[in-house]
């Protein structure tokens, strides 16, 4: 094939032969990574309705799922522990993990194009249900299918945390469920109780109050709070900011950090639409009304005295700065008290950090006439299957999506890399309610009391909004709140501004 | 017999002139094989044009297929309001939505200051980093030191700036506040410090390409004409701008090309670093198009966006072609 002169002293591989053959290697290398790697496979027995439960849950022995999930503790715990899935039903499942902005541009490609590669994906409620719930298997279907195993415990309403079910599962319709709760973030309040315990008088004397914090704290407190601490910082004392919000680059979290606020006055919400299933066409926004105005001026005058990181800090650097003791407060996602009380990484470990529901509104700064609520929101991160699969590899996915979500296996996660429990009965273990009080086995369950009695009840817990263009509304939250923050637009340009460009981009 | 004929000025004449010489004539043909043994034979013959074309068209129907397709198939995307897998056909409707897009105007504006300030800082910087290099006993060490920053993937270059420039542990963070430089916010909590952020990143890991593109420049730069000019008694500076620039023109506009083109290509660092804020400070052009096509899946506007961001670089390109060529066509 290649030319060698007859002259030729030794038979040698040249630079361009060697490069070919690295490249037929690569390439078969990269193909067979391909048809192993990604292709979800098929094998199926079949059985009927009175087999045994051995044999409902072996029907797929011998074929291969792959599940997309983000990089959160129970993919990661599930994954060690993998084997226990295959030998109950020798069905090999491969995860991969990755951040949730990648696994949403996956996931979407997936779907849009009609593909399976990954069969279960991790349907995050609003970034990956909102736009595509239409893609997924409704698993309502296969609950009371008699030739599938069933969890004892059922997936209505009543088996997971409130609400839990219908901020992953149901988009645009209450009868469709696409996704079952695999693990959740939710909003609560870490405050460093050694710090106000310690300052608590300097600021009663300046404020008339207390320094302390509890479920019936408003984001004035918050407010005074954080003008405190700022004060006393700046006058050369050693202490921490405040206060900090989430306004780094993830647009998601963005809106969230300002949702809670202005949903706990009045429960003011961007769309005069149903919170919990939301729609495809959501109409005229909300903002622009003098409800939002007074909030994103309250909002602009909280992030003035807060850390100022503010627009760099996204969740994961906000508790970064909370667990290196520059800010003395912050409303963050439960999952993150178990980083926070180790004490190997955190400065607010070993009892120094307490939890509690997020700020209450101040019913000075409500107009719109509704309640002042603890505005609590949520990640809830479901498991679904992907409906461009086969039938019979949807029924085999069915199988690890509730094995996955099952009660041991939460409590498992729990106890190991620190999860975040969807279904009630977790709680009802005796180790875990034991674990909400100091000292604690399983840190995330301290917060427990705060999210699960509090926080995600109704009328504190905000869902939405559920909108297809779900990821370009957030854009343009974050990016509007950002330029009001920075000081390139007043409150009032910021809400007009927004209520343009989310009533175009609805079509409202 | 040698051709000793002299060369003429005219590039035809000189053409003809090589040409005939490979093409031996009857009476050199016609001589014993032995007279010629030292005259290697051709192994490039001239062939006729169709030859060629045959030889190169698998790889043209190839190149066809992976780039040409993908192209108009861009151009239909962008005349229709499209999805993974089909699409209704709008006309120009998503071109037309583009011009009152705030975002998408804001983009080229932060993209052209962002683009700017890269070359202008990478070629000032590029080039005297070549100079010294160039003078120095150590240059093979500084050139293998200068390579290191481009062996990285642009995508792990942000994640390390981001950690130096972050406002808890950052090292740069601290050195310029400790400098007085940055105040209590960190480079990228500030819109109006972030875009000097990712250029920074930028600078620091492509500044070596230019230097290493303008070192191989400054390698041909004839030694004569320097020394020719010193002892007309030009000083080093005179003679830099008089006689090194003009010969580094050609490699420059090379290095600023491909730079120019990256600008308006690679993102992964400013994805990691800002992801386009705080607000929209650093959301150029392609992190917006990024957005559209892959975050909000709207495919037929994110085609419309790609579409004019490849034309303006294409205008941009010859634009930049001429401001290059022109010093070299006076020189001529």
């Amino acid at each position: 094939m290649f030319y060698r002169p007859k002259t030729a002293q030794a038979t040698r591989i040249s630079r361009r032969r060697f490069l070919e053959l690295g490249g037929y290697g690569a390439t078969m290398l990269g193909t067979g990574s391909l048809a192993v790697g990604l292709n979800s496979t098929i094998m199926s027995t079949p059985v009927q309705a009175a087999s045994s439960d051995e044999a409902k849950w072996k029907q797929y022995a011998g074929s291969k799922l792959t599940f997309l999930s983000e990089n959160t503790p129970p993919s990661f715990a599930i994954r060690d522990n993998i084997k226990a899935f295959y030998d109950l039903t020798g069905i090999e499942v491969e995860i991969l993990t990755d951040d949730l902005p990648v696994v949403q541009q996956k996931c979407g490609i997936d779907l849009r194009s009609g593909k399976s590669d990954y069969t279960l994906q991790y349907v995050q409620d609003k970034p990956i249900g909102s736009p595509f719930a239409d893609f997924y298997v409704d698993l309502s279907k296969m609950f009371g299918d008699e030739t599938l195993p069933q969890d004892m415990e059922g997936y209505g309403d009543d088996a997971w945390f409130e609400n839990f079910l219908s901020a992953c599962g149901r988009f645009y319709s209450g009868e469709k469920i696409i996704a079952l709760p695999y693990d959740a973030a939710i909003a609560v309040t870490f405050f460093r109780q050694d710090l106000f315990e310690k300052h608590t008088k300097d600021f009663e004397a300046e404020y008339g109050y207390r320094l302390e914090y509890n479920a019936d704290s408003t984001w004035k407190n918050v407010l005074d709070i954080a003008t405190f601490f700022k004060k006393l910082k700046e006058g050369g004392a050693d202490v921490p900011y405040g206060y900090a919000q989430h306004q780094g680059s993830f647009a998601w979290t963005t809106q969230l950090d300002i949702q809670r606020m202005m949903f706990a006055h009045g429960r003011w919400i961007d769309f005069n639409i149903d919170d919990k299933i939301g729609s495809k066409e959501p109409g005229p926004t909300n903002w622009g009304d003098a409800q939002s105005v007074l909030m994103l001026e309250k909002f602009k005058a909280l992030a003035d005295v807060s850390h100022p990181d503010n627009l760099a800090n996204g969740t994961l650097e906000l508790n970064t700065v909370y667990q290196s003791g520059n800010i003395a407060m912050q409303v963050q996602y439960h999952e993150f008290a178990a980083s926070v009380e180790d004490a190997n990484t955190s400065v607010a470990a070993g009892g120094k950090t307490a939890y509690a529901p997020c700020p209450k509104g101040e019913a000075d700064w409500i107009l719109n006439g509704g309640p002042a609520v603890n505005g609590t929101n949520c990640g809830i991160g479901g498991i679904g299957i992907n409906a461009n699969a086969p039938e019979e590899l949807q029924r085999a996915a069915y199988l690890f999506a509730i094995w996955s979500t099952s009660k041991n296996i939460q409590y498992d996660v729990l106890k190991g890399l620190g999860g975040t429990p969807t279904r009630k009965s977790v709680l009802e273990i005796p180790e875990v309610q034991a674990a909400q009080q100091r000292p604690s086995a399983m840190p995330n369950a301290l917060t427990f009391d705060a999210v699960y009695n509090y926080g995600i009840k109704d009328p504190n817990f905000v869902l939405g909004p559920k909108i297809p263009e779900a990821n370009e509304y957030h854009s343009i939250i974050a990016s509007e709140t950002q330029r009001m923050l920075s000081g390139d637009m007043s409150p009032e340009e910021t809400a007009a501004s927004l209520k343009s460009q989310l009533d175009d981009l609805n079509e409202a | 017999m040698t051709d000793v004929s002299p060369i003429s000025a005219n590039p035809r004449e000189v053409a003809a002139q090589i040409f005939r010489a490979r093409a031996h004539s009857a009476e050199v043909e016609a001589r014993p094989q032995s007279e010629i043994t030292n005259k290697p034979r051709s192994f490039n013959p001239p062939m006729p044009k169709r030859y060629y074309y045959y030889l190169m068209a698998p790889a043209i129907a190839i190149l066809a297929f992976i780039s040409l397709y993908p192209f108009f198939w861009l151009i239909v995307m962008s005349l229709q309001d499209v999805d993974i897998g089909g699409g209704e056909w709008v006309g120009f409707k998503n071109y037309v939505k583009l011009f009152s897009d705030g975002r998408f105007l804001d983009g080229w504006w932060l993209l052209a200051q962002y683009s700017v300030m890269c070359l202008g800082l990478q070629v000032g910087l590029g080039v005297l980093l070549a100079v010294v290099v160039n003078s120095s006993k150590y240059e093979k060490y500084l050139v293998t030191a200068l390579l290191m920053p481009m062996m990285m993937a642009p995508a792990v270059a942000g994640l390390l700036w981001l950690f130096l420039y972050n406002g808890t542990f950052g090292w740069y963070h601290w050195i310029l506040q400790s400098a007085g430089i940055l105040d209590n916010a960190s480079i990228l909590a500030s819109a109006n410090t972030a875009m000097y952020a990712i250029v920074l990143v930028d600078v620091w890991q492509w500044t070596p390409l230019i230097t290493i593109i303008a070192l191989a420049g400054l390698k041909r730069v004839p030694r004569d004409q320097l020394e020719a000019n010193m002892v007309d008694g030009a000083s080093p500076l005179r003679n830099f701008f008089a006689i090194t620039m003009p010969n580094l023109y050609p490699v420059l506009l090379i290095a600023v090309l491909l730079r120019f083109m990256d600008n308006f290509r690679f993102i992964d660092s400013v994805l990691v670093l800002t992801g386009g804020g705080p607000g929209s400070a650093t959301k150029i052009l392609p992190v917006y198009l990024f957005e559209v096509a892959f975050k909000f899946f709207k495919l037929g506007r994110g085609a419309a966006i790609a579409l004019t961001l490849l034309i303006v670089t294409i205008i941009l390109g010859k634009l930049l072609v001429r401001v290059f060529e022109k010093p070299q066509n006076e020189k001529g």
